[in-house]
């Protein structure tokens, strides 16, 4: 892989979410992203960096979240390290997409959506650097 | 995000413009709430100028149509933009929620017979 066009690293807590989103709006400007990729960008961005803010660092002792973004002709790779309790987006159990109003969960969404709106999600947990999230979008 | 409230022969309707995230999903459900409690509780949501929306939106989207339904009424949507219809399909919402192509076609449904 090119080496990355944009890195950036914040503690995993709730202030810095809206840096993480300035990042990758900044980023889809700079590598004039198409909307839909940078639809899929914000979102997966959005998705993951909160996850790992809410659900993985729990505001306890948040460590840092690290992103780097490779821009290559036909796609935009994202990786994604933590050093949160390791989660597998990939395997972990589809939300409820069928019930009713009423009986519809609320949340359980966010990681669905990021595997359906991105092309390839990988993960690697415990490597040394972390756990690893690799995201790719083929550009349209 | 920019939250404009208006009337239109009795429905409440809720202009969203920019994006409903995880920074300000809050405040567009905070906003439906008191509206429904005042006592609004046939709402349109325009959503001709929604140009993003994430998990967090669809989660204040269902809170509200959830809230309405409950008081008797209802939240539809109108005029959604592709990339946003786009998530709300993906997530089953088409199929729970009544969505229209504009809001005068939202407005005019909640005086159809259910």
């Amino acid at each position: 892989m090119t080496a990355a066009i944009a890195t950036v690293v914040h503690a995993g807590t709730p202030e810095n979410l809206p840096r993480f989103l300035h990042f990758i709006e900044a980023t889809c400007a700079r590598i004039e992203a198409d909307a839909d990729t940078k639809y899929a960008l914000h979102l997966a961005m959005e998705e993951v960096c909160t996850n790992l803010i809410v659900h993985g660092y729990r505001g306890e002792a948040a460590g840092p979240i690290e992103v780097a973004v490779y821009d290559e002709c036909e796609k935009v790779t994202i990786v994604i390290r933590d050093r949160a309790p390791p989660f597998d987006p990939v395997h972990a159990p589809s939300p409820d997409l069928t019930s009713d109003v009423e009986h519809r969960p609320a949340g359980g969404l966010g990681l669905y959506l990021v595997k359906k709106v991105m092309d390839e999600v990988d993960y690697v947990p415990d490597t040394p650097s972390g756990n690893v999230l690799t995201l790719v979008k083929r550009k349209s | 995000m920019e939250i404009e409230l208006r009337l239109s022969g009795g429905i409440t309707v809720v202009g969203i413009r920019g994006s409903v995230d995880g920074l300000t999903a809050d405040d567009l459900m905070r906003t439906l709430s008191a509206r429904v409690s005042e006592g609004a509780v046939r709402l349109v949501a325009d959503c001709s100028a929604l140009d993003y929306t994430s998990s967090a939106g669809l989660r204040s989207l269902l809170g509200a149509v959830k809230l309405a339904r409950q008081h008797g009424g209802d939240l539809r949507l109108a005029a959604i933009q592709p990339p946003v219809l786009r998530v709300l399909d993906l997530s089953g919402f088409t199929g729970i929620l009544k969505y229209y192509p504009d809001v005068e076609a939202a407005v005019v449904s909640f005086a159809e017979p259910a």
